[in-house]
């Protein structure tokens, strides 16, 4: 760290040596609309004739030095015409700007960095400025676009992973693989948002997060393939463009920001758990040889006793350095013992930047530092992110730009998914166990305190051997297991930009993505598993060597706009991963060298890894323009990828049309049509093409090989991508409302794809070329200010967002694809794709029902008879998604609220499965109709009420019952014993929500407050994250929008999710 | 300027004619496999045949004493691609790549007869579970991912030609890398020719004809002659080489398996030396405490015999193909008359067959004497098949689909328990799995076998 500072002094001592020497007149004034006089903040003010500038503040008002022989001002505004104004020897000048309801070009930043006027474009991309995605201080970029841009799903994962995945897909599922997410491109560098996380243990989280969102000047989403085809075979599945902030040229001072947060974090959205019954496998009491009752230790399920009181040995007092040692304690609830055991988190984040320019210069440079204390004991994340962004004109036409960019990641992060770290608590658990006597959770002599343990001896009533069954104490997981990880990344780019021509301008990049992640992990002496050690180290490095011609003319009612370029992408990427085996010679000792067996891979398929690839390209765009109201674009890109024996081309084509202007001045201030086509390729995967056998076994000294279990296919072909899109947009009554609207048609073609196969074939796979994915949607974006005064402003803005996802065909005699599949207890389930149906099937077993009045069959016990898990129960992808976002200025106050929603869609949850089969469920001491609590016995009115009819040829004392309407009271232990373990029916939940997830209210203090302070304006804010789940169809304790399952591409089970985390801050923002 | 725009438009021509090909030769996995590396990876997959829990409940060997589930018979399909994907295939790529293995590993023609003989005890064993499987067809990779279902009959008749081919060709000179015999050819060969005999013996019900001439045949041939021949996988005293009962009792810490109450019924009161290695003394009472097969609440593993010490150790033996169950099935085979010499050979196999079990299990002939003069074990004409059956059994023990096999084909023990009134099941269902990715010929097989339904009950072919 400190030769970072050092750094950073010195580009600060480089700077200040500009801003020494501005001179002479000073000008101040209010800049405000010529239509209801309110402040226009943001108004670029230019001193003609030099590059001195400067921008009015949020009231309007402006102050700017200019150069001795300067006089005249240029005020500019998007969707204002701008006022010249000479300055004589005023030093006060106020300007009313006016509106133009022609001037609307706004310029997008479009793919490769190309700026192109909004109106030329044939195609939707939508725009989020940096200030929406950091008004709560979301930390990851990729997650704080959620709800913000129609057509865009982002999957997050709880706030106790702390940077879990965001996951990202754009325009639904377009690939028959389930694959493919958008590439995600900084300042023109395409930077990985890879992931090193499987679906269960930490969640390292995708690898966007290493942008510091404080450095985003806006991101721009390019949705469909015409807007993306420039990047050829990389950017077939969309391409988010982030922009970052970067120091203006002739600024008149440094501008110093300060920007701190702090807030704190807690666990909401548990899962409800009963609290009658307690530890234990049956409500018959066990005793020692003395005759003391003991709670089963051995017993990680909740169908014991009465939870009356009763007083009995419990865990505790099986150890001997424990001070209820041989007592006997009430066995009572403890209805928080799950919430009890996660802390308070907080998190706290301090920013600064730093920026400024001269007439030839201009610098950014951002540091940022946070600091997670995470909800789950024991967990923690530190994360440095230092910036730097510089332009130097070099010479009159020659100009040198750089981007820089450093990342840093320490965590030590909590595991999530199936029972891993904690996660087991609400799956396997006794509702009887008190948390806050498992804290302190190693006696002074050492040994270690666990709850699952043996059962005590039949002759003395000892427990003798305390090593942990199956479950180690939580705190013990969290303090002696912990998992470490750690990356380092730097991405970003110098160039050489060269104003050949005035209309002809050439650019060289070299751009980069570096990053070096290290994951360990660590499994004690003391616990229920074998002690032993992890570590794995990745390293990738990407160079994109990159070549832009742009040339720009206009001749009359035409304008010329071409491009050509080049890039040639390099990467290489390896790894190292290990993992002792057979145990740890020494405890405590975590090294390699301490494994008692050869060592395996590790958290990896192989010990070591490489990958090395290519991509030359060429590509080229033309847009040609007529009376700046009608536009016709088309591109072509030629990629050869190493992954593939032969180049290939991609085209688009797209037009637009500004209808506007040729009507009459009316509310509708600006109207374009567009339409595109394009065709986008899709790489294959490294090594796809390549055939090798496989690693097996080595048994005293016997290395065997294997034949790999996926049939590689050498003949492999790019996937192509057809899609065709036409659209709207609309803007009324001074662009005060707006409506963008999209329908899109996308058709992939030809896919590459793993195809499960029969095993029987020998293979388990193969990758073919088939298959036909259509995605059709619409995307719908309204934006208003339905108020605007000085006083005050309310800005909304909604999108909307429906795609359905269809799998047209797959291979020839191929109806069904395998996606996934989750197996336990001997049962599966499964995410299919079948052909003519929506993507992405749910499969599993169902009750077996009768036909007629689809009431469930019977077995002779009166448990459900299940199918084969061949039940298809509908598609896990939702139908629309979407988000409002509504903004307020009142006086000096601010507010914010982001609200999220999806329809429709599906998830298996196995966290609530096992709750109900191991009897922590509400649902397994429930009163049945004849008043009678469901675990009373059966003989006595208890029992689960079954109506049902008895299954085909089901005999009785033997009697045929077959087919015998019966109504039934079964044992819950025994009931859901069968439905919470082989009927997935039950556990298929309807994921729709709508979703509270970001509020801000804050407030401003401006000069008139803060008066000689040296500060130019202060913003206080309270912020909060996740709040609140307004309304969602799953039950209480799932949280439909955290499905996240690390680096699976599609989210469609739960299994040890993390809890929902709501968190709640204070936000500083200080300007000097 | 015009160079200008020459020289922008052979930009595009970068990379047009260059060839990346040598980026794409994968560098972590070998392209190149030798025969017998191949043939001891499908050796590493031979535990996995007796190493379930499943097997043992089918066979009632074993009662679970927490989380009673599997042994209740549940409905639900099991995956034989494992045994496709994994040594089946291996073993393939050595059989159609003859002319490519290497003669430094041993005679081609050994190499290709160790290939056959395990390929057909993984069929054998694979067609005994699920009935009609994928074979003719299977194996083929991209030419048929969709394989038609053979029938039993039929695999079992090119399983015996397959084996008389592998008898046929096998020469002098051991082969390299074989983790099994050591690369000794001559217990290869003995180890294919008592496969074949105990398959004819499978057919006694169903084919008794055909049976008798394939058993004479395998016997001709020359069949195991001691323990030392056995077909034993030995596990290693590593983690990465350790038996499956290990890795549940000791590392998972499962004490989750007591012996069936049927098991140390039989065993307990002819104070049958084996049963100290099956399993241990309860304890509680320090006495031999069976627990009754498929009960399901009240259990503690204080009160009942756990699996033995010996059968968890980390590297437990696992025996697959015996002596001694070459000699029940020879006691058999005379009893039945499909070999000479009547009850009296009958007598002698059976004896010898339970002193070499004895053996087997206990390293000693202790007890052996003893327990056949017990009333009951003693030969008997009058229900020699019974006690064949019944003793052979209890030799069978942890190798619980063979067992159970033989249970299916001839009855005894006739004390098998039907757990929550279901019976033992007669063969094991199909993956779920099929039902998708080999739609056509997974309803075909079933509509031919079972009137189209996939159950626990339906009767494979010598099931009859």
């Amino acid at each position: 760290m400190r030769k970072l500072f050092t750094l950073l002094a010195m580009m600060l001592a480089i700077c200040s040596i500009n801003y020494a020497h501005a001179q002479s007149k000073v000008v101040s004034g209010r800049v405000t609309s010529s239509e209801d006089n309110a402040a226009l903040p943001g108004v670029s003010i230019a001193v003609q004739g030099t590059s001195v500038g400067t921008t009015t503040d949020i009231d309007g008002n402006y102050r700017i030095t200019l150069p001795s022989e300067a006089n005249t001002l240029i005020f500019s505004f998007i969707g204002y015409t701008n006022q010249v104004v000479q300055v004589n020897s005023r030093s006060q000048i106020n300007v009313s700007m006016v509106i133009d309801s022609k001037q609307l070009d706004e310029v997008v930043v479009t793919a490769l960095g190309i700026e192109r006027s909004e109106r030329s474009l044939g195609y939707a991309t939508q725009e989020v400025s940096g200030d929406n995605l950091t008004f709560t201080k979301e930390q990851n970029v990729v997650g704080s676009l959620a709800g913000k841009v129609a057509g865009v799903q982002v999957v997050g994962s709880s706030g106790a992973s702390m940077g879990g995945t965001q996951k990202i897909k754009i325009r639904g599922v377009n690939s028959v693989a389930g694959g493919g997410e958008p590439l995600i491109v900084v300042d023109g560098t395409p930077i990985s948002n890879a992931n090193f996380s499987g679906s269960t243990g930490i969640d390292l989280g995708n690898l966007s997060q290493d942008i510091n969102p404080e450095d985003v000047e806006s991101v721009n989403v390019l949705k469909g393939p015409a807007a993306s085809a420039l990047y050829g075979i990389r950017g077939q599945f969309g391409v988010i463009m982030i922009t970052t902030k970067k120091g203006r040229r002739g600024a008149e001072k440094v501008s110093v920001q300060l920007n701190s947060a702090f807030s704190v974090e807690r666990v909401g959205n548990i899962m409800p758990y009963q609290n009658m019954y307690g530890g234990g496998s049956s409500q018959t009491w066990r005793t020692l040889p003395n005759g003391d009752k003991y709670v089963q230790m051995n017993v990680d399920e909740s169908w014991g006793p009465l939870m009356d009181g009763t007083p009995v040995r419990q865990v505790f007092s099986f150890y001997p350095q424990d001070p209820t040692y041989g007592q006997l304690t009430p066995f009572v609830p403890h209805p928080d013992n799950i919430k009890d055991y996660y802390e308070t988190g907080s998190t706290l984040n301090n920013g600064v930047s730093i920026s400024g320019g001269s007439d030839r210069t201009n610098y950014r440079i951002s540091l940022n530092d946070t600091r997670i204390q995470g909800v789950e004991p024991n967990t923690w994340l530190k994360r440095n992110n230092l910036g730097v962004s510089l332009g130097v004109d070099l010479a009159k036409k020659l100009t040198a730009s750089a981007n820089i960019n450093y990342a840093r990641n320490t965590a030590q992060r909590p595991a999530q998914g199936s029972e891993d770290g904690s996660r087991y608590l609400g799956q396997w658990f006794q509702r009887s166990l008190d948390m806050n006597r498992l804290k302190n959770y190693q006696y002074a002599d050492g040994t270690f305190l666990h709850w699952n343990l043996r059962t005590p001896s039949s002759t003395t009533g000892e427990v003798t051997n305390f090593k942990p069954l199956y479950w180690n104490n939580p705190y013990f997981e969290a303090y002696e297991n912990p998992s470490n990880d750690n990356r380092d990344r730097f991405f970003g780019d110098v160039g050489l930009t060269y104003q050949v021509l005035p209309e002809l301008k050439l650019s060289g990049f070299v751009r980069s993505d570096m990053f070096t992640q290290n994951v360990e992990s660590r499994t004690a002496f003391g616990g229920t598993n074998v002690p032993g050690y992890s570590v794995a180290k990745y390293q990738n490095k990407e160079f994109n060597y990159e070549f832009l011609a742009q040339y720009s003319k206009e001749w009359g009612n035409f304008s010329l706009n071409a491009n050509l370029g080049a890039n040639l992408y390099d990467r290489n990427y390896t790894y190292i991963s290990q993992a002792t085996a057979g145990g740890l010679s020494v405890p405590g000792y975590y090294n390699l060298a301490a494994s008692i067996d050869r060592p395996t891979s590790g958290r990896e398929l192989y010990p070591s890894y490489e990958l090395n690839k290519q991509i030359r390209s060429g590509y080229g765009m033309v847009s040609l323009g007529y009376k700046d109201t009608y536009f016709v674009d088309a591109s072509f890109r030629r990629d050869h990828s190493s992954t593939l024996a032969d180049p290939y081309w991609y085209p688009s084509v797209s037009g637009s049309f500004v209808f506007s202007e040729l009507l009459p001045v009316s509310p509708l201030s600006y109207g374009k049509l567009r339409v595109s086509y394009a065709e986008a390729g899709s790489d294959v995967d490294v090594y796809a093409t390549s055939v090798n056998y496989g690693i097996g076994g080595i048994y005293d000294g016997v290395n065997t090989i294997t034949v790999p279990d996926n049939l590689a296919n050498p003949l492999i072909r790019p996937a192509f991508a057809r899609s065709y899109e036409a659209g709207i947009d609309l803007k009324f009554f001074q662009d005060r409302f707006g409506v963008d609207f999209t329908y899109y048609q996308q058709r992939n073609k030809d896919e590459v794809f793993k195809l499960a196969v029969s095993g029987a074939s020998g293979y388990e796979s193969t990758v073919i070329n088939a298959g036909l994915i259509e995605n059709k949607g619409i995307e719908l974006t309204l934006t208003g200010t339905p108020v605007q005064s000085q006083l005050f402003t309310w800005n909304a803005v909604f999108n909307l967002n429906r795609n359905r996802s269809k799998i047209i065909e797959l291979a020839p005699d191929i109806d069904a694809l395998l996606l996934g599949s989750t197996t336990y207890s001997s049962t599966s389930s499964y995410l299919y794709s079948y052909v003519g149906e929506k993507f992405g099937s749910l499969v599993g077993q169902a009750y077996q029902r009768d036909e007629e009045t689809g009431k469930m069959l019977l077995d002779a016990n009166g448990l459900p008879l299940y199918t084969t898990a061949t039940h298809n129960f509908g598609s896990v992808l939702p139908d629309y998604t979407g988000g409002f976002q509504n903004t307020f200025r009142i006086w000096k106050i601010d507010a914010a609220a982001m609200i999220d929603f999806q329809v429709g869609g599906k998830f298996f949850s196995r966290s609530k499965m096992l709750a109900v089969r191991t009897g922590l469920d509400p649902i397994t001491v429930a009163t049945n109709d004849k008043g009678h609590n469901v675990r009373d016995a059966v003989s006595e009115g208890g029992g689960v009420r079954v109506d049902g009819i008895y299954g085909p040829d089901v005999t009785i004392n033997g009697e045929n019952v077959g087919g015998q309407e019966v109504t039934l009271y079964v044992d819950p232990q025994t009931y859901y014993g069968t439905t919470a373990r082989r009927i997935y029916e039950d556990w298929l939940y309807d994921a729709s929500y709508v979703k509270l997830r970001e509020v801000r209210l804050g407030y401003t203090l401006d000069k008139s407050i803060l008066g000689n302070l040296p500060v130019q304006g202060v913003n206080i804010a309270l912020i909060a994250r996740n709040p609140a789940m307004i309304w969602q169809k799953a039950p209480k304790g799932l949280d439909p929008s955290e499905l996240s399952t690390g680096s699976q591409s599609i989210s469609w089970y739960e299994s040890g999710q993390l809890s929902t985390v709501r968190s709640y801050g204070v936000n500083l923002n200080i300007t000097f | 300027m015009k160079k200008i725009y020459i020289v922008l438009l052979s930009c595009l021509a970068l990379g047009s004619c260059d060839d990346l090909s040598e980026l794409n030769v994968n560098p972590n996995l070998p392209s190149e496999a030798s025969g017998t590396q191949l043939i001891a990876n499908a050796e590493l997959s031979l535990p996995s045949l007796s190493a379930s829990p499943t097997g043992e409940f089918l066979a009632q060997y074993l009662a679970e004493t927490q989380y009673v589930t599997a042994s209740l018979y549940p409905a639900g399909g099991t995956s034989f691609y494992w045994l496709y994907q994994g040594p089946l295939m291996n073993l393939q790529t050595v059989l159609i790549n003859a002319e490519n293995l290497d003669g430094n590993e041993g005679p081609v023609a050994n190499q290709l007869a160790v290939a056959k003989i395990l390929q057909a005890y993984y069929m054998w064993h694979i067609t005994d579970r699920w009935g009609d499987v994928p074979y003719t067809e299977a194996l083929q990779g991209a030419d048929n991912f969709t394989p038609a279902y053979d029938t039993q009959e039929y695999i079992y008749n090119n399983l015996f030609t397959l084996l008389d081919e592998a008898n046929e060709q096998i020469v002098s000179g051991n082969i390299s890398n074989d983790i099994i015999y050591g690369g000794d050819m001559a217990k290869w060969k003995k180890l294919g020719n008592t496969i074949h005999l105990l398959m004819a013996l499978r057919l006694s019900e169903v084919d008794p004809v055909k049976g008798q001439e394939e058993f004479n045949k395998a016997l001709a041939a020359g069949i195991m002659t001691s323990n030392d021949d056995n077909l034993v996988f030995h596990h290693l005293a590593n983690a990465n080489n350790q038996s499956y009962w290990y890795s549940q009792w000791v590392t998972q810490n499962r004490e989750w398996w007591a012996l069936t109450e049927t098991l140390v019924g039989e065993m307990k009161p002819v104070a049958d030396p084996r049963l100290e290695v099956y399993g241990q003394p309860a304890r509680k009472t320090g006495e031999y405490i069976g627990l009754n097969f498929g009960e399901t609440v009240n259990m503690n593993t204080e009160d009942y015999s756990l699996l033995g010490t010996a059968i968890y150790a980390q590297d437990a033996p696992v025996y697959l193909v015996t002596y001694a169950q070459a000699l029940f099935a020879q006691a058999e085979a005379a009893k039945r008359g499909w070999i000479t010499g009547g009850d009296a050979e009958a007598e002698a196999y059976y004896n010898e067959a339970v002193k070499q079990s004895v053996m087997q299990w206990t390293g000693s002939n202790e007890g052996a004497e003893e327990l056949l003069s017990q009333p009951g074990i003693a030969y008997n004409p009058a229900n020699a098949i019974e006690q064949i059956a019944t003793q052979r059994w209890i030799h069978l023990f942890m190798h619980g689909y063979e067992a159970w096999a033989e249970w299916r084909r001839t009855g005894y023990p006739d004390n098998l328990v039907t757990p929550g009134g279901k019976a033992v099941p007669r063969r094991q269902m199909y993956d779920a799995l099929e039902a998708s990715l080999n739609a056509a010929n997974y309803n075909a097989a079933l509509q031919r076998q079972f009137n189209g339904e996939d159950g626990l009950y339906g009767r494979v072919w010598w099931d009859q």
